[in-house]
Order: C-alpha cells, then structure tokens, then sequence
C-alpha cells in the first residue's frame, strides 16, 4: 500500500464567527495551510471538503461554495459526510485518494457555519443525529442521547458527576492554552458541577460548543511528502467502525460498538497497541463520551474512565495526554472542521510545535472522532518519521 | 390515523399501521414469517434473513429501565408553543425519557410523565402503553410497576 503524509495543516480561528461566512472561514484555513506546506494551490491535485450540515451551509453541494472561493475549479472536489466524524471521513477519503494512485497532493478541507441557524433549530438539527422517525418523537437531543449513555455508565459503573466534570475541567485548561480555541479560559470543579442541567444527568460544561471553524490539511505520497516537508506526518494506521442508528439497539449503552471495531483495525494496520499512544485527541462532545473513549480505545480498562481522569492521567505528564488542544469542549465543535482539526493537533504534537500544550517526545498519535451518538466512528494513527 | 401523529416527521412508511394499533391501545411489533426474528420499533423487511413476508404482533410491554434522562434544553418541535407545531401542546415537558427492555431484548421508548427524574433507576420494572394526546397526537409513556 502507498504511504500518505500529512505535509501542511491550516487551523482557522474557532468561535462564534459572525465576521465570517462559511467560504471565508475555509479560506483562512486552507491558505495557511499552503503557507505552511510552503505550496501554492496550483500545485494540488486534488481536493475533498467535509461538511456536515446542508441546514448550516443554506444549500446543497457546499463544496462547490469552497471550490469557487478558493479558486481551485476545475479540479476534483466533492463534498463528504458523516455528521460530527465529516472532517474524519474527509481525511480517510484524501488518503484513499492518494494511496489508490489517483493523486499525489490532495487538499482535505473542514467547515462548518453552526451560528447563523438560532441555538433551537441547531439544536433540533444536531438532536437528528439520532433517529429521526422513532427517538425524535420522544423530544431527544444530541445531550439528551449521550445524557442516556451517561446515566447507564453511572448505574453499570459507578461514574460520578463529579468525574464527568474533571473531563471539562482539563479541556477548559489546555482551551486557554489554544489560541485557536473557542473558549480560552479556566473553569473550576465547582462551576462545571453547578451550572444548569442541560439533559440530565449532564449540565451546560459537560457539553460541547455550538460553533464556526474551518481547518485543512494537506495530504502528500511518500516521495512527494519527503520533498515537500522536513517533518512529514505519516497516517499509519486508519479505522472505522458503524453501530446502530437508535441507542436501545446496542448490544451495551456503556460503550460505542464503533469505535472498538475502528480501533481493532487502526491499531492493527500500524502495528501498535494503546499503550504506544503518546498522545490523543478523542471525541468528547460531552464529558461522557471523553470517558467512554478512554475505555473503548484501551488507555484504561472498561469501567475505570472515571478514575483515569480522576487521577489525571490524561494531562500532559499523565499515562496517556488527552485534547490537550481543549477538545470539542473548549476548542469547539464546527462538526466538518473536528476531525480535520484533530489531525492538526496530533501533527502539531509530532511535529514538536505545540508550545505550553507539547507532550514530550510524542511519536505516535492517535484521533478518534464519533459521528451521531455513536453509529460511526473513524479513528486515525499517526506517526513521525 | 397518519403515521406522522406518532412519528412528527415521516409519514410514508410501509409501518403505518403502528399508528393506527397504537391509537387503538396496542404497541406493535413485527414478526418475521420466515426465520422468526422479531421487530420493534417495526419493520417490514428482515435483514436478518433478507425477507419482506412480516406479521404484526402485539408485545408486552413490559420490562426493566435500560437507561433514561430528562432533556432540559428541548428541540424546537417540543420547545416552541405554536398550534401548527405538533406535541406543541404537551403538557408533561420537561418530562422525563427512557427505554425499557421487553421480551426478548426489544427496546420500547416512552415519556415518563409521572416520576421525578431522581428517583428514576436504571433497572426498575417498567411498563409502556399507548397515549393518545389532547391534539391527536400519539405516543408511549412508561410508568413504574
Ligand atoms: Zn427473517
């Protein structure tokens, strides 16, 4: 099989970003990506943009908003989908791009516009994520689902409320350490425990953010990737696993069935196991999901993400460091931008470029980024040279 | 009765007669004539051995808790109060939710209407029945037994 690099990365500001549309927000990512890349966009081949809502880009085929901005027609692009994993299936569909021989230099683009849509219908959007026709009726949300899994973790467990808080805790933390971040400050214990409920048993820090953001990468082959970059980032090992569409099918609610079998094949194809993992960027939407990450990807055994985060493990200095880029939780959660942004955090890491957040000799990397409330997950190993 | 009155948004469905057995008073599930298997929410084909020759079958509702929550921060459909807005006129929101495990392992969700989400247990015995709302409208709530 060839080998894909990861050869320039574009993070664009995340936030409430009422400055910007959607096509402006992707060009700010995808020129610093070419400035980091030192490439301009001529010589791309090819290209693959991740959006996750027709609802937020008011129109079909928002690829075709991004092509045209950029410049980069008439080339090959397409949009792809996977609700909030989209920036990840972008990235796995540039790699199949190149690794089949179709192309050498393949720009993988993330964007979403979430806050022109009023905070209820994108909460009516996201709470589709379910299914529609036989959970929606009974009013579920996106907290509502994960809610549900939270409760089940607790009662199977003995999870604490207050251990879903540290997991907010240490994203707010290492948010304030991100320049690119959405919320760039500290919370305490107490005011994670005592903000308001939002589905209960979860409350408004356990949740992530609703929020505008682009980021982009680069994807070379081997001989193109050690021409162009001095620090190549090598995907070694890619992932990606279904589950059922309604929660009350799966065979546990305490675990995502998805993301075990994206990590059986990812750790598999790189030929390693969770404990090389140097560092990790999960999908923690909510807290809960940050936990049951820990568990699912082997950084701790089933029932013990609780005291993983408990004992911070999952600082930097921990066992295994964890969205120490702040997470969905505090960097933001544009859903086309997530996985795309991932990626830059863990080539950020193996690149030795990631500042007051750098996890000491990172060599091997890993994301993992869930779709809906658990019927997809992609997870993606990464490895310097 | 429109198969939307349960569901809000979908109306074509080969499974429309869930709604009309559930404004009768019956939850319904299908079964598969062929190998057996059973279905719940319905369905009118089995990808369990490829098949589309279904029976309905009243289940019994009745089971243990797998897990519930109560949503604080509804969607806009529960949220905003508009007659055109179906459920806008549900009385029991904020209301708890969950899902029951009946019979062999199928999962029934439903309101729970009557209890305070604190004394709500993962694992208590549940029952579910059919609701036929002010507006027309159709669902499932759960009660303690
Ligand atoms: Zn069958």
């Amino acid at each position: 099989m060839k080998k894909v690099a990861i050869v320039g990365i574009g993070h664009g500001k995340f936030g409430v970003r009422s400055d910007a549309s959607l096509r402006e927000l992707i060009f700010e990512a995808v020129k610093a990506c070419l400035d980091d890349a030192g490439l301009s966009l001529k010589e791309v081949d090819s290209m693959v943009t991740g959006v996750a809502g027709d609802e937020f880009s008011f129109g079909i085929q928002p690829s075709a908003q991004v092509h045209d901005y950029i410049g980069f027609h008439p080339r090959a692009n397409f949009r792809v989908e996977g609700a909030c994993a989209t920036g990840s299936v972008a990235l796995r569909t540039g790699w199949m791009t190149i690794a089949s021989g179709l192309a050498d230099l393949v720009l993988v683009a993330g964007v979403e516009k979430m806050t022109e849509v009023p905070t209820s219908m994108a909460t009516e959007i996201m709470g589709r994520a379910g299914d529609a026709t036989w959970e929606y009726p009974f009013g579920t949300t996106f907290p509502g689902y994960y809610a549900m899994i939270a409760n089940a973790h607790m009662a199977e467990h003995g999870t604490t409320e207050e251990q879903l808080a540290r997991v907010a805790v240490k994203n707010h933390y290492y948010g304030s350490l991100n320049p690119y971040a959405q919320m760039q400050k500290e919370i305490t214990l107490d005011k994670a425990m005592t903000s308001f409920t939002v589905a209960y048993p979860l409350k408004l820090y356990d949740c992530s953010l609703i929020t505008d953001g682009a980021a982009a990468i680069l994807l070379a082959s081997e001989e193109r990737a050690k021409a162009i970059s001095k620090k190549p980032v090598w995907i070694a090992g890619l992932g990606c696993g279904t589950d059922s569409m309604r929660l009350g099918d799966r065979k546990s609610l305490t675990s995502l069935q998805a993301t075990r079998e994206a990590a059986k094949t990812a750790y598999k194809m790189a030929g390693v196991g969770p404990s090389d993992i140097d560092v990790a960027t999960v999908h923690d939407c909510f807290t809960i999901a940050e936990v049951i990450a820990y568990e699912d990807l082997g950084f701790c055994e089933k029932g013990e993400g609780g005291k993983l985060i408990e004992a911070k493990e999952t600082y930097v200095g921990g066992r295994i460091p964890v969205n120490v880029d702040g997470g969905l939780k505090s960097k933001g959660h544009p859903l086309g931008a997530t996985g795309v942004s991932m990626a830059i955090e863990i080539s950020k890491q193996l690149r030795e470029e990631a500042g007051p957040r750098q996890v000491k000799d990172a060599e091997i990397g890993l994301t993992h980024n869930v779709g809906g409330s658990g019927q997809l997950s992609l997870i993606h190993i990464f490895r310097r040279e | 009765m429109e198969f939307k009155n349960f569901s809000l948004f979908i109306n074509q469905t080969k499974v429309g007669r869930f709604a009309d057995e559930l404004a009768g008073g019956k939850i319904m599930s299908t079964l598969c004539k062929k190998c057996g298997k059973q279905y719940y929410p319905p369905q009118a084909d089995c990808p369990s051995c490829m098949g589309s020759d279904m029976e309905w079958k009243e289940i019994k509702a009745e089971g243990k808790l797998l897990t519930f929550t109560k949503i604080h921060v509804p969607p806009e459909h529960f949220a905003v109060r508009q007659p055109l807005m179906p459920f806008s006129s549900v009385q029991f929101e904020p209301c708890p939710v969950g899902i029951i495990e009946v019979e062999k392992g199928l999962p029934v969700m439903g309101w729970i209407p009557k209890m305070d989400v604190k004394k709500i247990k993962v694992g208590m015995r549940m029952k579910a029945s059919p609701l036929t709302l002010p507006d027309g409208k159709i669902t499932i709530v759960l009660e303690a037994i």
